[in-house]
């Protein structure tokens, strides 16, 4: 077993009550890592492609890397990894903080979790020992709320992972909430509130040893200074909230359910007017130099705003009321729904409103009681919100008459912020994302604001940016660290490598790295070929495709010059034809 | 010729937007940072940090401080991680 590893996983039988040990061969550790590849490679072990997503038998693995408990700034993450219940597809969400720590000092780099608990439960894993608690104080209780009683409960050096509301709901798009961050997308909420567990508790001892520690103390110093600097001053001065402006300006702000790429009420959820000139505080997680939670004032207490989610409940619901926006998102925290998802089938319901498709009158663009409301609904599986809580897909697909057209999503997963015709190698990257629309997994947004690329006008080498962004993502969510550091690397995988080699004592080198990024990607691919994925499944909506977008004109992304792209994206990576 | 500040920039040099005079992207940037000492580190004449990005006319992202620029250009000067 190499440093940094304990070289096995926890694997736990909820309908049996088992636990056991599994070992983990060197050589998957490192052609996988950790995160969202070690966790890929375990969903293809546990032959997850064959289970329904919400079945007992669907494996959810929670897994840690070699960086966690290291030194190294923002390494204190996990991933989540499942299929997921709203795409059909592979799914991994990340989280932060001290969950990550103690999960891995429970002596294993990751829990499988497969059964099903016969009531409502919390699971324990206390220095690798799993048992099963009562969750009946819990249940129905927000996110923080039940992660502050477990956290009474069981003691102060327990670390909890909980669902809300939604999750034990069944809502499709529902989160995994640990110390206030969420692992978000694409329902592994959902999946866990399948297995009756309301939260995951972990506490442990178990410490990795590291292969040269003085060279890992050296490259963890230097990383954590280069982390104060200019590359991560946005986040750590403004946040991501300050991106709404300028996509506002550039005419790639999501509005209306993506019918428009400007706002008019931008200005009203600016950072400065969110504020109202109270002060906002600044928060990070556990091992964190940068610092980018940024936490609005809010009645008697805060909420911390990301561009996400203020895009996704303010402008593409066409609403500039920023109390309302900032209500609406910590309603979703509180529920455990993903904020990306839920502003998305929210405005997609509303353009089927005004195109009278759906009789709920009372659900206007612009409306933020309306998007409170239909928060409520959602959550509560109540009246449209059950209908909701299914994602716009799903919706699309009961409301029929076309509207499948506009509803904003990839494989089922609703878009985040970044209009697809005005921003084109973006629009590759979500078009052949495994897991959906996400900006997580493609970073090519960063290709279309340079000079690399015609953002309005994708060509053929748009396709080797997508693939580059894509691999540095699935590198950075498997070693882990925090993709809000990408900008201090001059040589992303050169440095990569000298933190694995201070870490685990493997010779690995950057080109190495380069090959298990591609590695990562390809496992994730090869999940949903075995789930039923088809080439038809890499496109975007119809109303992304030969429409020019309303506010700019020139962002035109034909149906043909999308084909090419993905094709020649699908030759790059080395897959025939059917992608695989 | 204007010049609008958007994320970091913005947030450094206190305005939103101003109106200069210069020919080239260098000339701009040089001016920029002798008015604004907040956008040391940020702005030189000799082009700037990779965490900034310069636009002109909401089209094309320019970085060669040779880049002529126009009487009625509008260049945008933001934060270069666009994203979220």
């Amino acid at each position: 077993m190499p440093p940094g590893y304990h070289g096995c996983y926890l694997r736990i039988d909820l309908s049996v009550g088992r636990a056991e040990r599994v070992s983990l061969p060197d050589a998957v550790l490192r052609q996988y890592l950790g995160g969202s590849g070690l966790g890929a490679a375990l969903l293809l072990e546990e032959g997850a492609a064959a289970a329904d997503p919400l079945s007992p038998e669907a494996p959810l693995v929670f897994a840690f890397s070699p960086l966690v408990g290291s030194p190294l700034t923002t390494s204190a993450k996990f991933a989540v990894v499942s299929r997921s219940p709203l795409t059909g597809r592979f799914n991994d969400s990340l989280a932060s903080s001290g969950f990550a720590i103690a999960g891995k000092r429970c002596g294993c780099d990751a829990i499988v979790i497969v059964g099903r608990a016969d009531a409502c439960s919390v699971l324990v894993v206390d220095d690798g020992e799993a048992r099963l608690e009562t969750a009946d104080d819990v249940r129905g209780e927000a996110c923080h709320v039940a992660e502050e009683k477990l956290r009474l409960r069981l003691g102060a050096d327990f670390r909890i992972a909980s669902i809300g509301p939604a999750g034990e709901r069944a809502v499709r798009y529902a989160t995994i909430s640990h110390d206030g961050r969420h692992a978000g997308r694409g329902g592994s909420g959902t999946v866990l509130g399948s297995k009756n567990l309301k939260a995951i508790a972990v506490r442990g001892s178990q410490r990795c040893e590291w292969a040269r520690p003085d060279e890992l103390i050296e490259l963890s110093r230097d990383l954590s200074r280069r982390s104060f600097g200019p590359a991560t001053a946005k986040y750590r001065e403004l946040g991501t909230a300050t991106n709404l402006l300028t996509f506002n300006r550039f005419g790639t702000l999501p509005t209306r359910n993506f019918q428009s790429g400007t706002f008019e009420g931008a200005a009203r959820l600016s950072p400065e007017q969110l504020d109202a000139g109270r002060a906002r505080t600044r928060a990070s997680c556990v091992a964190c130099t940068i610092g980018c939670e940024h936490i609005y004032p809010l009645g008697d207490s805060g909420v911390r705003i990301e561009y996400e989610s203020l895009f996704a409940l303010g402008s593409l619901c066409g609403v500039s009321d920023g109390d309302a926006v900032l209500r609406a998102t910590r309603r979703c925290d509180e529920l455990g729904i993903d904020t990306i998802s839920t502003g998305g089938t929210i405005a997609f319901a509303m353009e089927c409103v005004e195109r009278g498709l759906v009789d709920e009158p009372w659900l206007r663009f612009g409306s933020g009681d309306a998007v409170l409301k239909a928060i409520e609904l959602i959550g509560a599986r109540e009246g449209l919100g059950n209908l909701l809580a299914e994602g716009s897909r799903r919706a699309a697909s009961a409301i029929g008459r076309g509207s499948i057209a506009f509803a904003p999503q990839v494989k089922g997963l609703e878009i985040p912020g970044y209009e697809p015709r005005a921003l084109q190698t973006m629009a590759l990257g979500f078009a052949v994302g495994a897991r959906g629309a996400d900006h997580n997994r493609s970073g090519a947004y960063e290709v279309d604001f340079s000079n690399k690329v015609n953002r309005r006008h994708a060509t053929l080498e748009s396709v080797g940016h997508a693939i580059e962004t894509e691999d540095r993502a699935a590198l950075m969510d498997s070693l882990i660290l925090c993709k809000f550091l990408r900008g201090v690397f001059t040589d992303f995988y050169g440095e990569s490598a000298a933190m694995l080699r201070a870490v685990t004592g493997w010779d690995v080198t950057g080109d190495e790295l380069r090959e298990t990024a591609r590695r990562i990607v390809a496992a994730k691919r090869r999940i949903n070929v075995l789930a039923g994925w088809t080439p038809e499944e890499d496109t975007l909506p119809d109303r992304f495709l030969d429409t020019p977008l309303r506010t700019d004109p020139g962002a035109v992304l034909t149906r043909e010059r999308l084909q090419e792209l993905v094709a020649e994206y699908h030759r790059q990576r080395g897959w025939h034809a059917r992608g695989q | 010729m204007y010049v609008e500040f958007l994320g970091i920039p913005r947030e450094r040099v206190g305005l939103t937007e101003l109106r200069v005079q210069a020919c080239t992207l260098g000339e701009l940037l040089g001016t920029l940072a002798a008015r604004f000492p907040a956008l040391t580190g940020l702005v030189a004449a000799e082009g700037f940090h990779p965490s900034i990005a310069a636009n002109l006319n909401g089209d094309e992202f320019v970085r060669d401080p040779d880049t002529v620029l126009a009487e009625h250009d509008h260049l945008l000067i933001l934060s270069a991680d666009a994203g979220g």
